[in-house]
């Protein structure tokens, strides 16, 4: 670029910046305008419905914690029986019975992992131990480091034979 | 509220977990050295009601277990069985163990349950004691069966051991005195499925006595927990003492049935 064509390229820039700055026509301002309130209307619905949404869930969460029914449970009317859950390899006993007391609360019985492979069961006895939270190993509960010694009540469904097919515990 | 739920949660996500055999770092419960304490019998059922089938026994549990070190802890429970014509039947059971667990005390507690389907009750007594907690059983549809032979009182040949498990006949042998049939059910655990890094065999060997029908011998493998042996003997099939299937006289009744602990009032 010699110095002619510099000078031209100057004064075509001045003689631009010169001039009064272009603006958008009403119209299209208006457009503009509409477009971005659309958009943020959209994004205010979003928001409010994603809230919804978590606040929802949490409270079906909640409600399923709180009244669902869970293996754990206040038998009010004495109403758990034994054969609500029976054993492996125990078919459906031939009675119900109502077992707990109406102030204590207890658990279904869990099948305990080894009772799969024990012989069918035929004649069923449960009887009520006190045990430390960690014997629950010994039964087949991996019960994690940091079960104690603290003593529980529990309620073991024992085969014929005498061994072990479930257990519930009992607060 | 959250304590109860997350115990059994943790017993839920530990079901079908390994054992942990040998485990002996917990303090004793209650009532001297022991893996827990006896409290009480509850009630005891029999699955089915077999009428015209009269016997009395005596059965042992013989438990074994290998621990890691090669330590073998041996575990035996007793128990004295009965059954009547009307298919009334009472185990007199010597509460010394449960599996691996040895009960705390040094005598063993013996408890009586009494299932009597003629009567719609259940007894449970405690002859030291002298009580006996009882409550009414309800039947649900036709149960009873008579002393022949049928097919619908066969074990059901483990059926429920899945597609892992072959089951073998092992045919008819006389053990004590009874024609009995034998299954061996194999259930194979493959490696990998469980955190074992072999494939893990689980046998079971049942005897059945079609006259008695009951199991009159079984034995259980399971390298994981040990093993089991489980046999009647001294069978005899005359019709036991009436009384048997009684409450003594002299036992306080327990009202409300197992749990509760208040003596019925005097009549």
């Amino acid at each position: 670029m010699n110095e002619h064509e510099q000078q031209q390229l100057m004064d075509g820039l001045r003689a631009l910046a010169a001039l009064e700055p272009l603006q958008a026509s009403p119209r299209v301002e208006q457009t503009l305008r509409a477009t971005f309130r659309a958009r943020a209307e959209r994004r205010r619905r979003t928001i409010w419905a994603s809230t919804a949404a978590g606040f929802l869930a949490a409270a079906a969460a909640i409600a399923v914690l709180f009244f669902a029914p869970v293996p754990w449970h206040r038998n009010t009317q004495a109403q758990q029986a034994a054969s609500e859950r029976p054993a492996p390899g125990a078919s459906v006993p031939a009675a119900q019975y109502a077992v707990v007391r109406t102030d204590e609360l207890a658990s279904s019985f869990y099948p305990l992992p080894e009772a799969d492979d024990l012989p069918p069961v035929e004649t069923t006895l449960v009887v009520r131990v006190q045990l430390p939270v960690s014997s629950l190993q010994l039964m087949g509960f991996s019960m994690g480091e940091d079960a104690g010694a603290e003593p529980v009540q529990a309620e073991v469904l024992l085969g014929q034979d005498g061994l072990a097919r479930g257990v519930r515990l009992i607060q | 509220m959250f304590g109860p739920r997350s115990v059994i949660l943790i017993a839920l996500a530990s079901a079908g977990a390994f054992a942990q055999p040998g485990h002996r770092g917990m303090a004793p419960p209650p009532g001297g050295p022991g893996d827990f304490a006896f409290v009480r019998g509850e009630f005891g059922f029999s699955r089915k009601v077999v009428t015209g089938a009269p016997y009395s026994a005596q059965a042992s549990t013989q438990f074994t277990q290998t621990l890691a070190d090669g330590t073998h802890i041996q575990r035996s429970s007793t128990a004295s069985m009965a059954r009547d014509s009307q298919g009334r039947t009472r185990t007199e059971q010597t509460m010394s163990s449960i599996g691996p667990l040895s009960a705390s005390g040094a005598t063993p507690r013996t408890t009586v349950f009494i299932h009597d389907p003629v009567a719609s009750m259940s007894y449970v007594l405690d002859p030291s004691a002298h009580t006996v907690r009882q409550m009414q059983i309800s039947q649900r549809g036709p149960q009873s069966q008579n002393g022949t032979a049928s097919s619908r009182a066969r074990p059901m040949a483990h059926a429920r051991h899945g597609a892992n498990a072959t089951t073998e006949d092992l045919g008819t042998q006389v053990i004590q005195g009874l024609n009995a049939t034998g299954t061996r059910v194999t259930r194979t655990i493959a490696a990998g499925s469980a955190g074992n890094d072999r494939a893990i065999q689980v046998v079971t060997e049942t005897w059945y006595s079609p006259d008695l029908q009951m199991v009159v011998m079984s034995k259980s493998s399971d390298p994981r927990f040990g093993e089991s042996v489980y046999q009647l003997t001294n069978i005899t099939r005359a019709e036991p003492d009436p009384t048997l299937f009684t409450v003594p006289s002299g036992y306080t009744v327990m009202q409300g049935g197992p749990g509760r602990g208040r003596p019925a009032p005097q009549q």
